[in-house]
């Protein structure tokens, strides 16, 4: 015990030796969930609270250009200025000199060009009904007009967003077009309006969709940048120790004292179990200060909260079991590399790969097959699993069983690999 | 230089070998010497002999190919595990941790050879002192110059009272003041009975440490016995001489 704890001394004190390695192994993580959760939780603003800046080109000569725009408004997911008058030559221009990220273009036969459709279609209805329109013949309303709404868009703005706004725009032009048709309908019947009653139900709020995560459990956590980024980028803190870890082993086994060690009998191991447990508790209080930021500092800061979950014996498992898979990939890589810059660049590189794998930066789901695959290969993805299933899910034992096994798997497999190449150096 | 007398055993060595995984040649090849009790064996050679080798293998941190090394307390052949505790080791690199203090260097290596205080701490002070580095002991290691290393690394190489030291090159790279101190420190140590294995390249210095000589070439013993008997043998006016007249002027690998 008296050899242990030397050996705990000792780290404890090359640890605070390197005061600036020690500051940036709890700073960057922290920068990195900081401007990770900001990005993400501003790109998630961007869609959600009236955030995408969009300039309408409202040329219409009719009154449903007017509709258009005011349900553009009252969609309330757009940031809309509005003006007349400009060319359509001039909209690509407009767009990439301006500050909006797309601009719609209303042309100037945009009710026209309802009108027309929607008086077709109750010309079709009535004549099946037997009915002929009061007010004009069929004949002469049979030729389409021309120009449609364009949407230009700013190179930058992403396909996802783009994709939104279409279904937007679709969805309130299709709301409009059948209002109109409605309104043609009576008018071809006879009705200088639709009735009020009718109207009264046209004007009623749509089905709503109420969305909402799946929870087995009552557990009332809402997903949001937060809860996936504070874990996620955690994850990845703890495994990027791999740089300070396998290069301070390097070091002691280059600087011969290692060698030093196997002269005096039994410490060696002793010397090992006390540079693990003593990372472990950086890994661990790397992880309980980005959760204490996500939970006191990120409201003050307008970012959502950390929701911790309720099951505190889980909790504790997951955190120890990736800090030490953590750790004892980084003893492995310590114990292969030849030289420190091998340690750092294969350390480096595996964990920015297992991540990326792993759906640190892009969540599994959205990976082709073989790739979701392949990142159950990455220990970072198990110990996402893990968070995440406590942090989103309701944590019960049976989602947390395959990353426990495979967590568990991982360290005893990276431990062994370390202690079978330090027995075949000798050193134990 | 003295004449040795003693012929208690502490190492016996017989015939061994050495060969490194993938190597074409053999390290060491028959490799067979005693070493008494008390005793000063120096091992030299040109580089590539397998001096370190040598000693690596007799303190422990390499295994042999083949062949025997046997250790002797009070004449009974003792088990390698009961003499590793008895056993001090000087290694060539500077084996400390250069971001500790010197106290601090040596406090670790003495709880890991399972050494408590107040004893510890007795003994430490008493290294510091006689290797002149008291006034520095709560200096860290990379403020240290050359010279201070070597003394801390020969330090931590006592912390335990071997009853075997082995040193590998102790005095390379050092001044003149830290080469007389750790000398003088090493002859007090023999004179109170430590068994001191080395091996140096300042021969001079050699000379006048060593009871018995060792030659080593490309793994094998070239010469052994005490240096005025080598030196008549081969009709030698010193150890260069007779190592460049034993293994010749080309250079080594």
């Amino acid at each position: 015990m008296e050899r242990f704890k030397a050996s705990l001394l000792k780290e404890i004190l090359l640890l605070l030796h390197d005061k600036v390695g020690l500051l940036l192994m709890y700073l960057m993580p922290m920068l990195l969930v900081f401007i990770i959760t900001i990005v993400q939780d501003s790109a998630f603003r961007l869609v959600n609270e009236n955030r995408l800046d969009i300039l309408i080109v409202n040329n219409d000569k009719g009154p449903l250009g007017d509709s258009l725009v005011q349900s553009m408004k009252n969609a309330g997911s757009f940031k809309i200025d509005v003006k007349k008058g400009i060319n359509e030559d001039q909209l690509a221009n407009l767009t990439l000199e301006g500050s909006k990220l797309a601009t719609l273009f209303v042309p100037s036969t945009f009710s026209q060009r309802l009108s027309s459709n929607s008086q077709r279609i109750s010309d079709a209805m009535l004549s099946e009904f037997g009915m002929e329109a009061e007010s004009r013949s069929n004949a002469g309303n049979k030729n389409e007009v021309r120009g449609g709404v364009q949407l230009i868009f700013d190179p930058v703005l992403q396909e996802s967003f783009q994709v939104t706004l279409i279904n937007n725009l679709q969805t309130m032009i299709s709301g409009i077009e059948s209002k109109e048709m409605i309104r043609q309908l009576f008018a071809d019947m006879g009705y200088d309006e639709i009735p009020s009653k009718i109207l009264k139900e046209l004007n009623r709020t749509p089905t709503k969709i109420v969305a909402k995560p799946a929870m087995s459990g009552e557990s009332a956590m809402i997903p949001n940048s937060t809860q996936h980024n504070v874990p996620a980028w955690s994850i990845f803190a703890m495994f990027f120790m791999v740089i300070s870890l396998g290069s301070n082993l390097v070091k002691e086994r280059l600087s011969g004292s290692f060698v030093r060690l196997q002269t005096i009998p039994g410490s060696f191991l002793h010397a090992m179990f006390a540079k693990i447990a003593v990372y472990s508790f950086v890994a661990l209080t790397q992880l309980m200060i980005m959760f204490a930021i996500g939970v006191f500092v990120f409201p003050l800061i307008g970012l959502p909260k950390l929701n911790l979950p309720s099951h505190i014996f889980p909790f504790l498992l997951i955190s120890v079991l990736s800090a030490m898979a953590a750790i004892s990939y980084a003893a492995m890589v310590g114990t292969y590399a030849k030289t420190q810059e091998q340690a750092n660049g294969f350390g480096a590189i595996s964990i920015i790969i297992f991540a990326a794998i792993g759906g640190i930066w892009v969540p599994s789901f959205v990976m082709p097959d073989y790739m979701v695959v392949i990142s159950k290969l990455s220990p970072l993805h198990w110990c996402l699993e893990g968070f995440y299933s406590l942090f989103l899910k309701d944590g019960s034992w049976n989602q947390l069983m395959g990353p426990v096994i495979y967590l568990i798997s991982f360290t005893v497999f990276c431990q062994f690999l370390a202690l079978w190449k330090l027995r075949r150096q000798h050193y134990i | 230089m003295t004449e040795f007398k003693n012929t208690s055993h502490i190492l016996k060595v017989s015939g061994i070998w050495k060969r490194y995984p993938k190597a074409d040649t053999n390290s060491l090849s028959e490799v067979s010497f005693d070493v008494f009790r008390g005793e000063k064996l120096g091992i030299f050679g040109p580089n590539g002999a397998g001096k370190t080798t040598l000693i690596s293998i007799l303190s422990g941190i390499l295994p042999q190919t083949s062949g025997e090394v046997n250790y002797f307390i009070d004449n009974e052949s003792a088990n390698f595990k009961k003499i590793l505790p008895k056993i001090g080791f000087v290694p060539q690199d500077f084996a400390l941790y250069q971001e500790l203090t010197a106290t601090q260097n040596l406090r670790y290596f003495g709880k890991m050879h399972g050494l408590k205080n107040p004893e510890l701490e007795k003994k430490i002070m008493h290294l510091l002192t006689i290797l002149g580095l008291d006034h520095v002991g709560n200096r860290k290691l990379d403020t240290f110059s050359g010279g201070m290393k070597r003394r801390i690394n020969l330090a931590i190489g006592l912390i335990n009272d071997p009853e075997i030291l082995f040193l590998d090159e102790p005095t390379v790279g050092v001044d003149v003041q830290s080469k007389v101190a750790i000398m003088t420190l090493l002859n007090d140590l023999n004179a109170k009975g430590t068994t001191m294995i080395y091996t140096s390249h300042h021969l001079r210095e050699a000379e006048d440490f060593c009871d018995r000589t060792l030659l080593l070439d490309n793994g094998r013993i070239i010469a052994e016995g005490t240096l005025n008997d080598l030196l008549k043998e081969h009709k030698a006016e010193s150890l260069e001489d007779l190592l460049i007249h034993l293994t010749g002027k080309a250079l080594r690998d």
